[in-house]
């Protein structure tokens, strides 16, 4: 009878243990383990790591080549083009459509469920940006995204409702938001965009259960402030942190990178560094202080926003185990940095750049003389976009490379005369302008390339027509997936980067570029990909 | 669309760059707008028309009245010098003008130079030639096996039914004795920017066979060509032995060789004449 009871009381526990569903929510303990739930797509970059990188091989090498489109999600309403990179928590999709509408789907079936878009102002300002989001961030019960006019808002997962709504600065200064927001342990992270029109830089922390602002770092100093003194006389503006940037739990620390000084490609005012502009912040999570910070560009004038995703990750360096942070930055170099300490330990070129003799011992760049802008234009490798843009990369801990989409591009870059009166915040400060393009399109290329993380070293690279925006997912199905310019979305072998699949989504690289991030998910034991390419976000499978 | 229409959308276009544009434009310098003097000299006039023709043309048409592009002959009266030379070396992102930075900031006022006097007097060219002789030239030549002319003839190279109103004498001249020089280019195509059209390749497949063509169309993946005999490849690129470009080639063939100077002349004013249904 002993047993009987027993029997009672487990089935009775059994019964009382909630299923896990979406009304449980995200834990922040789930996030930082992200990656051993590779069913799930639980935030932008796939884990804190920010590695892009899936344990899911259902889709492998072997038969990536029967992948065919599952279904097809046409964006609501017309506008800029998709950059988003969606959250998929089981079974649910949730997606951004430009500019700042959350939609909710079946991630099996794309059967729409709940979608909520922000009431914008009649004009808003967007200078120097799309309006698009990259994506939305979940933490609990709860939908986190940034909108095209510097709100953050709380969504509740199951509805769309919103739970709460806060401003972070005025779009009338050019304030925007398009990255995706960050969720940590109790905190969402988000900084806003609005460089070109010399809005100030800062990253916020919220409490994600009320919104009330836990912190603020500004990225540029007010005159007076340490670092002020690198900017001449000049008015100190920019250095928007524009991206999502990556997080170590075990050192509390946020990665953050920061955009470029204003105005852009008239260095000639703000003489000096321009701290702490087109630089990497190790920032104490819970504090908002700053611990240690990497000037990748310093004094830019040619718009190169060091904001790209730093990949975190575990390495030995000569025979020494080290923590790692590498970042393939717009300026055109691959560096390897200590996220413990900050020290540089290796950079190099990924792409063709002209514009510096190499890294200094400390990695800063030895300039070559006149290849700033100049009022007769001058030629310089890369063009303004950069070696990568705001693109992800992504890291496979199987092949131990570092993915890029790189682009080879050059332009002629000139400045514009600084006018007589002070620069006015929330409107266009960018003086002088550089051609993304000089040479016949023929002449310039992009490629996925794999570098040995380590040392930046290119192990292979796949050509593609034009520099594209769509950032590598690599899967422990040995494969890297990515799209081009022209709207294919394509599988390439991780270890050799062999073309093994690809399909035309045919989205229009003129009105609606393919410049979304893909991912990867499960729902009842089958994996799906998925792509946003012109109006249409696309989910493939394996029939 | 009307000359009010077309000047309308340049001008929203500005606007819409002031606010949205991620690269290019000199902000301060496209709301100050001056009008310049119109007391350019005859050299400037002549260089204006030289690169007008070469550059412009092709989508403006010869006498800037629009073709693909719009008519921007009262561009600069409106926009003011200044910004229309901006317009000209940084192009307009999103649309399929393309940015001209070989374009120096002499040839730049130069050209808005010569769309004043477009504007004010229109085409002044004189083009030496007899079109009827030319028209029998054309026809003798084989030019029609591959060019299309009011829907009479092949389809191998670009129809010409338009053809002078898209291109100048001097510009169609060295077409005949040059084909492979300065082909034209597509503008702005996403990020390939200028693309160049009915640039030939050569493509050895994995069996060895050999396929020659003019490019239609690209991506990552696939080329296709159109070869002589007007036949499409599309060609898987990663599967291909190997795939050159040819620049120095053209399906084309040259004709320096086999007309005479004054037959090329009367050609060209064949050619130039030919300015589609008015």
């Amino acid at each position: 009878m002993r047993f009987a009871n027993l029997a009672v009381l487990l089935v009775t526990i059994a019964l009382c243990t909630p299923v896990r569903s979406v009304a449980q929510g995200v834990s922040y303990e789930e996030l930082v383990r992200a990656s051993q739930e590779p069913q799930n797509w639980l935030m932008y970059g796939g884990d804190y790591r920010s590695w892009r990188f899936s344990r899911l091989k259902q889709i492998n090498r072997q038969d990536v080549s029967e992948l065919r489109p599952a279904w097809i999600y046409q964006r609501s309403a017309p506008g800029e083009m998709i950059e988003d990179s969606p959250v998929v928590v089981n079974g649910i999709m949730y997606v951004v459509e430009p500019p700042s509408t959350v939609t909710a789907l079946d991630a099996r079936t794309g059967v729409p469920i709940w979608s909520w878009s922000p009431k914008l102002p009649k004009r808003v300002v967007a200078i120097g940006l799309h309006q698009t989001s990259r994506g939305v961030a979940v933490l609990g019960d709860t939908i986190y995204v940034g909108t095209i006019d510097a709100h953050l808002v709380a969504l509740d997962a199951r509805t769309g409702a919103v739970r709460w709504d806060v401003t972070l600065g005025d779009n009338k200064e050019g304030y925007a938001i398009t990255s995706a927001p960050m969720a940590i342990n109790g905190k969402i992270i988000v900084g806003p965009g609005g460089g070109e029109a010399g809005a100030r830089g800062f990253i916020d922390a919220y409490d994600a259960q009320t919104g009330k602002r836990l912190w603020r770092l500004y990225t540029i100093p007010l005159p007076g402030e340490p670092g002020s003194e690198t900017w001449g006389n000049a008015q100190i503006l920019g250095g928007l942190a524009w991206n999502k940037g990556s997080y170590d739990p075990n050192l509390n620390t946020l990665y953050w990178g920061t955009g470029n000084p204003a105005p852009d490609y008239n260095g000639d005012a703000r003489t000096g560094d321009n701290l702490y502009t087109c630089s990497l912040l190790a920032i104490d999570a819970d504090t908002g202080t700053v611990k240690w910070h990497f000037q990748y560009s310093p004094h830019d004038t040619h718009d190169w926003d060091g904001v790209q995703v730093p990949i975190l990750f575990d390495a030995t360096v000569n025979g020494k185990p080290r923590k790692l942070l590498s970042v393939a930055n717009r300026n055109g170099f691959y560096y390897v940095l200590d996220r413990a300490t900050g020290e540089f330990i290796a950079g190099s070129p990924f792409i063709k750049q002209t514009w510096a003799q190499g890294l200094d011992a400390k990695g800063r760049p030895i300039i070559v003389p006149n290849t700033d802008p100049g009022f007769e234009p001058v030629l310089v490798y890369p063009s303004n976009n950069g070696g990568v843009d705001w693109v992800s990369p992504a890291y496979s801990p199987e092949t131990k490379f570092f993915y890029v989409s790189a682009r080879e591009m050059g332009a002629y870059f000139a400045k514009a005369k600084l006018p007589d009166k002070p620069l006015q915040v929330g409107t266009p400060l960018i003086l002088g302008g550089a051609g993304n393009q000089y040479l016949s399109g023929d002449d310039s290329y992009g490629a996925i390339r794999a570098l040995d993380a380590t040392t930046g070293k290119m192990k292979w690279e796949f050509r593609l027509d034009a520099p594209a925006w769509v950032a590598p997912l690599a899967t422990a199905g040995g494969l890297v997936f990515s799209g081009d310019d022209e709207g294919n979305f394509f599988a390439l072998d991780a270890e050799t980067g062999k073309a093994l699949w690809h399909f035309r989504t045919g989205g229009s690289f003129l009105a609606s570029d393919t410049r979304s991030s893909p991912v990867t998910y499960e729902v009842n034991g089958k994996q799906y990909v998925e792509i946003a390419a012109g109006d249409a976000f696309i989910v493939f499978d394996l029939r | 669309m009307t000359t009010l229409t077309q000047v309308f959308a340049v001008l929203t276009l500005m606007a819409a760059l002031s606010i949205m544009t991620e690269c290019t434009l000199a902000g301060p310098q496209a709301e100050g707008q001056e009008l310049h003097g119109h007391n350019e000299t005859p050299a400037d006039l002549g260089k204006g028309k030289q690169l007008f023709e070469d550059n412009c043309a092709v989508c403006h048409g010869v006498d800037a009245t629009g073709g693909d592009g719009p008519d921007i002959r009262k561009v600069p009266d409106t926009l003011g010098d200044d910004a229309v030379q901006n317009i000209i070396r940084r192009g307009v992102p999103g649309t399929s003008m393309p940015s001209f930075f070989d374009i120096d900031d002499a040839g730049a006022r130069d050209i808005v130079a010569y769309l004043h006097r477009l504007n004010s007097e229109g085409p002044a060219e004189t083009i030496k030639g007899d079109p009827s002789k030319g028209k029998e030239v054309y026809e003798t030549s084989g030019c029609a096996a591959c060019h299309m002319i009011a829907g009479e003839g092949g389809s191998i190279g670009p129809e010409l039914t338009r053809i002078g109103a898209m291109r100048g004498a001097k510009n169609l001249h060295e077409r005949l004795v040059d084909p492979a020089a300065n082909l034209p280019k597509e503008g702005n195509v996403g990020d390939r920017g200028k693309w160049t059209l009915y640039l030939m390749f050569r493509a050895v497949t994995k069996d060895g066979q050999t396929i020659e063509g003019i490019r239609v169309g690209e991506d990552s993946f696939t080329i296709v060509l159109k070869d002589a005999s007007g036949t499409f490849h599309a060609l898987w690129k990663p599967g291909l032995r190997s795939l050159e470009k040819e620049p120095e080639k053209s399906l084309m063939p040259n004709f320096k060789g086999t007309l005479s100077d004054s037959q090329l002349d009367d050609l060209v004013s064949y050619l130039a004449g030919l300015k589609g249904a008015q």
